[in-house]
């Protein structure tokens, strides 16, 4: 049987009266795709946030990799962040001032073991082995995104999170991306993936769909 | 892509890094903060080397500052000396609320290691009274029976090639004394001090043999309210032997509006130091706000409280630092204008003024941090990576 990554048990998420996430439950395995989709105001950022440790839930439980995330404090939410979930953002986040290559480095900064060789060969892998020197502003939007993407890859986290990864790119630069999470997916990566986009999803193993904040 | 296969970098050199690219890619804040340090602490250095010599300048410009009154032996007497107790009976009858500091002195020529010099013989309590503008190195000497320390005068020490805690061997040939001396303070004076070796009185006796003499004794009395010469006079009716006679130096009153003008100097760097702080304040604070998503960012990737105030906080000091030394340099410059301006002449530098200095200054720059950094730490990655 195959190991549960990630689990929410009654996951909620409360604003005085509005409520945008309401007891969810969900669970993946290890290698599984999964898609997070839902119209505007379903509450896919909420779970995302969560999810990726950026905010703390009202209720419930939310244990990943082994970790009860619910139990533990925010410095220790600091060591999972950096050690468990590589995110990917729609708008990219790179620090401006820092190359292709520093921007990769700086999650090592954060993990704590820096090796220039390898946040060259993660952003090799991701077609920019000639780009590393370059500041992101000096990139495209596609080249920016696939420096996010190997700056979420460089620690080996246990789950990727992505928030709508392609919703700033061209059609062009979206198949490149759309190709590197199904490179990742084959490689047993485990991908948890927030989107609008229906041709996103259909390469995912399962969709759970958010209405109202309530899985339905 | 070779040349960066397989090379590690320190955390070290990567913190370097970023503190180095985040602080080149703000140059204009970075600027603003930078200057109003530098400002904050060059006045404070001017002030400081001007509060810290004004008194032996004044000194030196004015002659003595402190003692006021002089009993000794008349110009026309044959001797030099007198006896030490009828000086010391002399010295009684100024009223002890009057009295600030007292001391007699004997004084001998004496052959020291590397040549001669003028031995003094001092009540060093009556003489750290009568002399409190003496910028010492080391320690006073603080107890009367104290028989293997000497205090030395600046010049002297220099001349000597002696520091504080030497020994120097202290020889009179004319009495066969000899007998080697722990260095426990240099005093610049200012004065002719500067060249002279000073060991207690009973010391100095024996070594010159002069036991129980007296060249004179100098002392330091209240001028306001006091008619000086009247006291002068009860002393020399009383002891006719002796003279006595007021000595027409810096006032007590003027010593007075020296440490109100010290007085001001420290008030006037408190007002510096709180406008800087706010300045800095104000330019970190729109550093914090400028940069929220890159916080935020660092911290969705990883970073903890304690890397955003590391880093927030490396990155004042680093501005703190360049800014205070600059400062420091034109600070010194300043002072020298100043000293022109006041005095005619040099400020001379002082180690003290370093610390002086660097201390307010740089817990000026972290202050003014403390509330930036608190923002920063505060900065709800989900909140700011949302933001379009």
């Amino acid at each position: 049987m195959e190991k549960i990554v990630l689990e929410t048990i009654g996951l909620t998420k409360r604003y005085g009266s509005v409520t945008p996430l309401d007891h969810v439950d969900m669970q993946v395995r290890e290698g599984e795709w999964v898609s997070i989709m839902g119209p505007s105001g379903s509450g896919k950022t909420t779970m995302l946030n969560l999810l990726s440790l950026l905010d703390t839930p009202t209720e419930g439980r939310y244990v990943l990799d082994g970790v009860d995330t619910s139990t533990v404090n925010e410095r220790e939410r600091a060591v999972v962040r950096r050690e468990k979930i590589g995110l990917v953002f729609q708008q990219f986040h790179l620090v401006p001032y820092l190359t292709a290559l520093e921007n990769v480095m700086l999650a090592q900064y954060y993990h704590g073991m820096i090796d220039r060789g390898d946040a060259a060969e993660v952003l090799a892998r991701v077609g920019l082995s000639h780009r590393i020197g370059h500041l992101p502003s000096q990139l495209s939007g596609g080249e920016q995104q696939r420096v996010c993407i190997a700056r979420a890859l460089i620690n080996q986290p246990a789950i990727i999170l992505a928030d709508e990864p392609t919703g700033n790119l061209d059609e062009a630069n979206e198949e490149i991306i759309l190709d590197f999470f199904k490179e990742l997916h084959a490689e047993g990566r485990t991908i948890i993936l927030v989107t609008h986009n229906p041709e996103l999803a259909e390469f995912s193993d399962r969709v759970v769909r958010l209405q109202h904040g309530k899985v339905q | 892509m070779a040349d960066v296969k397989g090379v590690g970098m320190t955390r070290g050199r990567m913190f370097l890094l970023i503190l180095f690219k985040s602080l080149k890619v703000r140059k204009n804040r970075v600027a603003i903060t930078f200057f109003s340090i530098m400002i904050g602490a060059s006045i404070i250095t001017a002030l400081a080397s001007v509060y810290f010599d004004i008194s032996a300048k004044m000194s030196r410009e004015l002659r003595a500052y402190g003692a006021n009154f002089f009993i000794g032996q008349k110009a026309a007497s044959e001797s030099r000396t007198s006896d030490a107790g009828v000086v010391k009976d002399a010295m009684a009858l100024i009223p002890s609320d009057k009295l600030i500091g007292a001391s007699p002195y004997i004084y001998g020529v004496v052959r020291l290691d590397l040549g001669n010099a003028v031995l003094a013989g001092v009540d060093f309590a009556g003489m750290k009274k009568l002399s409190p503008y003496w910028q010492v190195e080391g320690k006073w000497i603080s107890v009367d029976f104290d028989e293997d320390s000497c205090m030395i005068g600046k010049t002297l020490a220099k001349n000597m090639e002696l520091k504080v805690g030497d020994s120097v061997n202290v020889i009179r040939n004319e009495t066969g004394f000899q007998r080697s001396l722990v260095v426990k303070g240099i005093a610049e004076t200012g004065q002719a001090e500067d060249e002279q070796i000073f060991v207690n009185l009973a010391l100095a006796g024996r070594i010159l043999g002069q036991q129980g003499r007296v060249n004179h004794a100098m002392l330091s009395i209240v001028t306001e309210g006091t008619d000086i010469d009247a006291l002068a006079a009860r002393v020399q009716a009383e002891f006719p032997g002796l003279d006595a006679k007021p000595i027409r130096k810096v006032s007590h009153s003027d010593g007075r509006i020296l440490d109100k003008i010290k007085g001001l100097m420290a008030i006037i760097a408190v007002i510096i130091l709180t406008v800087t702080t706010l300045c800095v304040m104000t330019t970190l604070i729109a550093i914090v706000s400028e940069r929220t998503r890159e916080i935020g960012l660092m911290k969705a990737i990883g970073a903890d409280d304690r890397d955003i105030v590391r880093q927030f906080l490396a990155e004042t000091l680093t501005i703190g630092l360049a800014g205070v030394a600059a400062g420091m340099l034109l600070g010194f410059l300043l002072a020298q204008l100043l000293g022109q301006a006041v005095f005619g002449s040099f400020i001379s530098f002082r180690m003290v003024v370093l610390p002086v200095t660097l201390i307010p200054s740089i817990a000026a720059s972290l202050l003014a941090a403390a509330l930036p950094v608190r923002m920063a730490v505060r900065v709800v990655p989900a909140q700011v990576l949302k933001e379009d």
